[in-house]
């Protein structure tokens, strides 16, 4: 009962598009999972839909308990403000941020709930600890970083909330490598307490012994599982 | 002295049209909604605003406190209508498929329904207010302004300030900004696009409203009042690059001059032909409104 995403029967999709089949999906309090697959496989529609945002969905979704889930045919993002208020953080894929605002109106954003807003000074240092070279381009427009920065920027926001559930949707596509890695760390080194964590990844390399599950995703459904413990075959 | 006056004039005119224009490129980049409503909020909040000055202002208040309370009834009355049409038009149609057009065809009827109803209402003759800003001159270099001129350019400026001095430091204003950029990424970080859409809609409503006041210092108030700077509004958005806040204070002081020019060197009935010649003319040189490059906007 005490799960932060149950997720079952779920199907969604965009139009006549049906990305999703029933797909079924159970993730604990602490818990860091990896969701693993190809482009296209539903990963990213998987994250929308959890958070309402897919042009239609249905089946169940529980977030800790309470269903954020339902059977919808309407517009996307119709509700997505208010499952996000209920402690969903999203760092999306690409560049889904404001051009025009400033890194730190960007992470003041991010503050939305009011008790997160009253103390979004404490959060904004304790994400620039995190993301250090965030600190000298406070004042920037987001518009003008660096696609390694924008995706720190990004998930800065997704941080400045005490979230239930995060969701990290690939967090090293198209990064340099070694910014990549950087990036992946940091969602690594966040401490979840009761909360759990999603990571989308393509690069199953980077998520390799770091996380407590790794779940494969094809066509749309959740294929294979792997405990922390897993190993790629035929490396090292 | 001539291109002073012209100059003087333009500013004056801009002021007016520049509020409309702002409140048509805020409400158009952060909802995607082009509102053809201001028509009618113009003429109610006009409207309010006489009824309040004859009924109210005149028996029960001190002289002095008369401009103050219009004006206010203005805003207030301009917010309230937009917060209808919000209600009315953004909430139901918002999710729609093709919200664009849709929005566009409800927020003209409302504006006719609305001028009709008012037609009804208060009949055909037209109301006057009050002068707020009383009957002084000032003599600058060898220009006389008059008190209604700097008034109306002081109380438009006055309301644009705030109006970007709020955008720019509060939490709204930072929602809608949001908003306004990227409306997906807005919904992601919990803005609600309902409730953004009301805060959106009284403010720019206000606006409107504050416009209402201030032009009928020149004009009188009729039920359709409204359409001449609803169209002037919508043309100086469009020309200034729908969704730019700066583009359209730049377009509204460059249209008001050519108003002016036009005033003086050809009558006052070519004011709408030449002003849409010289829109005409920005938007083939640059179709996306003088700042088109300077901001990102809402394309579609």
């Amino acid at each position: 009962m005490n799960e932060v995403l149950k997720v079952e029967g779920l199907s969604a999709g965009y139009g006549p598009l049906r990305v999703i089949h029933d797909l079924d999906l159970v993730v604990n309090p602490g818990e860091r999972v990896g969701i693993v697959g190809l482009n296209g496989h539903g990963k990213t529609t998987l994250f929308y839909a959890i958070a309402g945002l897919t042009g239609w969905q249905r089946g169940s979704i529980l977030l800790t308990g309470k269903q954020i889930g339902r059977t919808r045919s309407q517009g996307p993002g119709r509700y997505t403000h208010q499952i996000v208020r209920q402690g969903l953080a999203i760092m999306p894929q690409g560049d889904e941020i404001f051009q025009g605002l400033t890194v730190e109106e960007h992470l003041d954003s991010g503050a939305f709930t009011p008790d997160a807003w009253r103390t979004r000074k404490e959060r904004k240092e304790r994400v620039l600890d995190i993301f250090e070279p965030l600190r000298k381009l406070m004042r920037m427009p987001v518009g003008r970083l660096s696609g390694g920065e924008r995706r720190m920027v990004s998930i800065g926001r997704g941080l400045m909330t005490d979230a239930k559930l995060y969701l990290a949707d690939e967090p090293s596509l198209g990064l340099a490598p070694k910014i990549g890695m950087a990036v992946m760390e940091a969602l690594l080194a966040i401490n979840l307490k009761d909360s759990a964590m999603l990571i989308a990844e393509q690069n199953v390399a980077l998520l390799e012994g770091k996380v407590d599950r790794v779940i494969g995703m094809h066509a749309g459904k959740l294929k294979g599982e792997a405990s922390s413990s897993f190993r790629l075959s035929g490396n090292r | 002295m001539d291109i002073a006056f012209i100059f003087v004039n333009a500013i004056t005119v801009a002021a007016i049209y520049g509020l409309i224009a702002v409140a048509v490129s805020i409400t158009w980049s952060s909802l995607g909604l082009i509102n053809l409503a201001y028509g009618f909020i113009y003429s109610f909040a006009g409207y309010s605003a006489w009824l309040v000055a004859t009924y109210v202002a005149r028996q029960y208040l001190d002289p002095a406190l008369h401009p103050f309370v219009i004006a206010a009834t203005g805003i207030l009355a301009g917010a309230l209508g937009g917060i209808l049409v919000c209600l009315v038009v953004f909430i139901p149609l918002h999710d729609k498929p093709a919200f664009t057009s849709r929005g566009m065809i409800a927020t003209l009827a409302i504006s006719l329904i609305g001028s009709q109803l008012l037609l009804m209402a208060f009949g055909p003759t037209a109301k006057s207010l009050p002068e707020l800003f009383g009957r002084w001159r000032v003599k600058f270099m060898d220009i006389t302004l008059t008190a209604d001129k700097i008034g109306i350019v002081v109380c438009s400026a006055l309301m644009l300030a705030v109006v970007v001095m709020w955008m720019r430091s509060s939490r709204r204003g930072l929602e809608i900004r949001a908003m306004m950029m990227n409306p997906h990424a807005a919904s992601i970080v919990g803005i609600g696009i309902r409730r953004t859409g009301i805060y959106v809609m009284a403010l720019t409503g206000a606006m409107a409203g504050l416009a209402a006041v201030l032009l009928s210092q020149t004009y009188f108030i009729s039920p359709f009042s409204g359409l001449t700077p609803l169209i002037k509004g919508v043309s100086i958005a469009l020309c200034g690059g729908l969704g730019s806040i700066q583009g359209a204070v730049i377009a509204a002081i460059l249209l008001g001059l050519v108003e002016a020019l036009t005033n003086k060197f050809m009558g006052g009935q070519y004011v709408l032909m030449t002003q849409f010649l010289f829109i005409i003319l920005v938007l083939i040189v640059r179709p996306r409104g003088i700042s088109g490059l300077l901001d990102k906007a809402r394309e579609q």
